[in-house]
């Protein structure tokens, strides 16, 4: 990528208007000059020749916001798409407020903005064109980059108006949106604006920056989690040619900021890692190296035996539990005696049902393709970072105290990211080049390698779920008891809030409260015995939130466990699912607009679902369908796997159908990949996904250990998405959390072994 | 150090390095050609493929100094003017999601086709699965190598 720098001026101008901005994301140009571009904020600009370059608030790392919500804007600006050019936006958070890519929030939150910057823009240029003719504003229409006042049939582009609409006020009062039903770009196919730069190897990632003078580091870390270097020997590692030097990195308090090292500073990469493989570095490895897979999952188990901390509570679970035994034993006498009396007549009848089970889930690692990597330079008590950062708000902040600068003295140019699925909300890579460039007095690029990349990952939380549930003979869901056992992503970074709160994501849902968040969807209140419990297992292993967090396994368990109790009574898991929400529909969020939970929405995607796939046909022997829903980030998302699984436990995962309501589709093009990129990942972490720890240690360190999911082994994925009108909501993560648990119900109607551990692979199945 | 000349892109460059530095971290540090990717430095991703006489290779796993009297092209070498078909194709099909692999995927896709002009799912199948997509963009690359197929990218 090409350098530009942030001129000294421009950035203590930038600086100063965060401080006293009023309006935050709104940074109003304070000297229009009549021969400059017209930029009333910081997403739209146009030029007066008529080019427009609209800004992408938001990192791209595959999700596509990079055109989706510049398609958001230049819809209000009414624009012709074909010329639009979209730049990426650095670090301007007197332009923007904060900037990131999480939460599947940048559509909900983000679009609206953009939005309004576009309509913003439009009104104004509407009003040169009416301040020059002399008429209304409300005289006057636009149309594709021209303003035409029809009654006198004159008109002026756009960039014919730039130097009048630069003059002009600000509106007081956000213009009206335009009427969805004419819309011409949002809604429309669209292809990414990156792409043409893609396919020619243009250099727009992180690891592609190059500013002069750059040197490059890696960093050698404890092999132990939690672990620090005491002595350094670095005499071989600097004999190697191209070495410059070797450091030693602290880390800080938090480790999600940064963790300590050894750095290796070179002329070019290859130098670095030869300097790395020469360094004699000895260890305090910490209590760290006492852990293992084996003695957490021990740990785990106990846990479970012992009563949790009670999160939420309703009815006499253990009672209801207790008596939801006894009818099934009961029931199920009867039903032996109705067997022998009726041939089997009675297998086809609903009867009560009750399951108690635990599901475990491992460690996973990211393994995003672009390993972690940034460049920094540090000078004049400033930063500038280069790099693939999801989060350059809070990456700045990172910056600014591992360096002890303030924020505003540390300027960030995102790149395109090379793959993020939250590995990188965390800016600990962006940290450790500052500190190293602070030493080395220049630039330095930061790499990682793939062993560095999967041994000292941030991790998916491992643990285990026990759960005890019921329904009755009429498919109501009498008693749910779960408790939820893991280590917490919350605790690791040092959060003060409890262990639990990153945790329960998508666990049963919506009861939110300050304290504790659930967005899933089964609805606890609709459950007359339902306990949910936590304990937390504390460990040395680093962990972090990996896409659709705490979703990614809850969604597993809730879903796995829904079958588990449908197949039990007889019931039709569709039924089961559809039946238990009773006469509700809408559950609104007690703290967030944006999770309000409509059970009408889901209920449709599941009802398309089958219809869609082959729901409810005869399969022959040894292949099932299988069936999952979920809610998460607003988004609704329902899936069908087809699978089979040979004597040999040979599974093969055909095809898989997904219908997917994000609310208003914006990029349906966009849609579908990340419909189908969600379920590859998800499916890929159900089949091998497993990081284990030995003595400390993570062992995985390559892609053969550490497998993804081939070409050879993708499913047919259909994808459907449902026509809506409703605010159009995130869909980076929603398509993950159903795959895991449809492709194990399909698994159980195949073959009748049911998945409680996974990956799967580890329960004897070969893929 | 050794002095060697590299045929890359058509264009004979002069490249000093120790003899065992592979040819990705020349092209991307020496020459400035920063569209081949580092993934794992072993062989196993594919984001490094390149062509050497045609034929696809990892360059993570080649040493520069081995390729020295061959023909080398690089994702930036492979529009001749006008987008290869397979590029082209990936256009059309909206195939990269981070896009990160992507000029590994297209390299193998162009090597792929020089030796099958109109392979089956299977033969793409067996040819693109050493090539990772962490985003899962497989069903596209199927898609696209079949229209580049239809559109002549066997030249």
């Amino acid at each position: 990528m090409s350098v530009v720098r942030i001129d000294r001026r421009s950035f203590l101008k930038i600086g100063a208007t965060t401080a006293g901005a009023l309006i935050v994301g709104y940074y109003i140009d304070d000297h229009p000059a009549a021969a400059e571009p017209f930029r009333p904020n910081g997403y739209v600009r146009i030029d007066p020749d008529g080019a427009v370059t609209l800004w992408a608030k938001n990192p791209d790392m595959g999700q596509g916001v990079k055109t989706s919500l510049p398609m958001m804007i230049a819809e209000e600006l009414d624009v012709d798409w074909d010329r639009v050019r979209v730049e990426q936006a650095d670090l301007n958070s007197a332009w923007y407020g904060g900037q990131g890519a999480g939460g599947s929030d940048g559509t909900p939150s983000d679009g609206p903005l953009g939005q309004r910057a576009g309509a913003i823009a439009r009104a104004l240029l509407v009003a040169a064109a009416a301040q020059t003719w002399g008429v209304e504003s409300a005289a006057c229409e636009t149309d594709r980059g021209i303003v035409h006042h029809r009654a006198s049939g004159r008109s002026l582009s756009y960039g014919e108006l730039t130097a009048t609409a630069a003059t002009l006020p600000v509106p007081k009062e956000a213009p009206r949106l335009k009427d969805i039903s004419r819309y011409t770009i949002v809604g429309k196919p669209t292809r990414g604006v990156d792409t043409p730069k893609i396919v020619v190897g243009a250099p727009i990632y992180g690891l592609d920056v190059h500013v002069p003078g750059m040197l490059y580091a890696v960093i050698e870390k404890c092999p132990v989690h939690g672990g620090k270097p005491v002595r350094v020997d670095s005499s071989a590692a600097l004999a190697v040619n191209g070495v410059r030097r070797v450091i030693t990195i602290d880390g800080h308090a938090n480790p999600t900021y940064l963790r300590p090292g050894v750095a290796v500073i070179a002329e070019s990469t290859w130098a670095a890692m030869k300097g790395r493989e020469a360094l004699r570095v000895e260890w305090d490895e910490g209590p760290g190296a006492n852990e293992s897979s084996a003695t957490l999952t021990a740990q785990f188990r106990a846990a479970a035996k012992q009563p949790g901390k009670v999160l939420a509570e309703s009815g006499d679970v253990d009672r209801a539990f207790v008596a939801s035994l006894a009818e099934v034993r009961l029931k199920s006498r009867t039903s032996e005696t109705e067997v022998r009396l009726k041939s089997g007549s009675s297998q086809t009848e609903t009867h009560a049902a009750a399951v108690d089970v635990e599901y475990e889930a491992p460690f996973l690692a990211h393994a995003t393709l672009e390993p972690q990597n940034c460049t920094a330079h540090v000078h004049d008590g400033r930063c500038e970072i280069w790099g693939p950062l999801q989060m350059p708000t809070s990456g700045a902040m990172v910056v600014a105290d591992v360096l002890g600068i303030p924020h505003e003295a540390v300027s960030i140019h995102v790149t395109r990211i090379g793959g993020g699925f939250g590995r990188r909300l965390l800016s600990d890579y962006a940290a450790e080049a500052a500190v190293i460039s602070k030493v080395v007095g220049a630039p330095v690029q930061v790499v990682w390698s793939r062993d560095d990349d999967l041994r000292h990952d941030y991790y998916r939380p491992a643990g285990l779920h026990h759960v005890r549930a019921a329904i009755d003979g009429d498919r109501r869901l009498l008693v749910w008891d779960h408790h939820l056992v893991n280590v917490s992503r919350n605790r690791y970074r040092l959060e003060q809030t409890p262990p639990e709160s990153t945790e329960t994501y998508g666990l049963l849902a919506p009861i939110r409260d300050a304290k504790h968040q659930f967005d899933g969807d089964l609805q606890p209140t609709l459950i007359p015995n339902c306990r949910v419990q936590y304990t937390e297992v504390r460990t040395a292993v680093p962990t972090g939130a990996l896409r659709a967090p705490s979703h990614n396994i809850n969604a597993f368990v809730i879903e796995s466990v829904l079958d588990e109790l449908a197949h039990e009574a007889g019931v039709d898991p569709v039924a089961l699912r559809l039946s238990y929400f009773g006469e509700r529909r809408d559950f609104p969020s007690e703290t967030d607009e944006a999770t309000d939970f409509n059970a009408t929405r889901l209920k449709q995607v599941l009802k398309l679902v089958v219809e869609r796939s082959r729901w409810g046909t005869a399969m022959p022997k040894g292949r099932g369908l299988g069936l999952a829903v979920h809610f998460t980030f607003g988004s609704y998302c329902a899936q069908v796997a087809d699978v089979s699984v040979d004597a040999n436990k040979r599974l093969r995962v055909h095809r898989i159908v997904a219908v997917i309501d994000v609310g208003l589709p914006v990029n349906p093009l966009n849609l579908e990949a990340q419909t189908q990129g969600g379920i590859i990942d998800g499916l890929s972490a159900a089949l091998f996904g497993e990081i284990t720890i030995d003595r400390g240690r993570t062992v995985q360190s390559t892609f053969e250990t550490y497998p993804l999911l081939r070409h050879r082994d993708a499913p047919d994925i259909e994808v459907h998405i449902v026509p809506s009108r409703e605010r159009p909501t995130g869909f980076g993560e929603i398509a993950l959390p159903p795959v895991a648990p449809a492709v194990a119900n399909a698994i159980f109607a195949a073959s009748g072994i049911r998945i409680r551990r996974l990956p799967i692979v580890s329960n004897g199945f070969r893929v | 150090m050794v002095t060697f000349q590299l045929s890359v892109n058509g264009q004979s460059r002069t490249v000093a390095t120790a003899p065992e530095v592979p040819l990705l971290w020349v092209l991307r540090d020496s020459l400035g050609l920063r569209g081949t990717k580092f993934g794992c430095g072993r062989g196993i991703c594919g984001a490094c493929t390149v062509l050497i006489e045609g034929t696809a290779m990892r360059s993570c796993v080649t040493t520069a100094a081995s390729v020295t009297r061959r023909s080398i092209t690089t994702i930036e070498g492979l529009a001749a003017g006008a987008l290869h078909p397979v590029q082209q194709a990936w256009i059309d099909e909206d195939v990269p999601q981070c896009g990160y692999c992507q000029a590994g995927q297209i390299m193998m896709a162009v090597s792929l086709l020089r030796t099958t002009a109109d392979p089956s799912d299977e033969q793409i199948a067996d040819a693109m699965s050493g090539n990772l997509c962490r985003c899962g963009t497989y069903l596209r690359i199927r898609r696209a190598v079949r229209r580049a197929a239809m559109t002549g990218a066997s030249r």
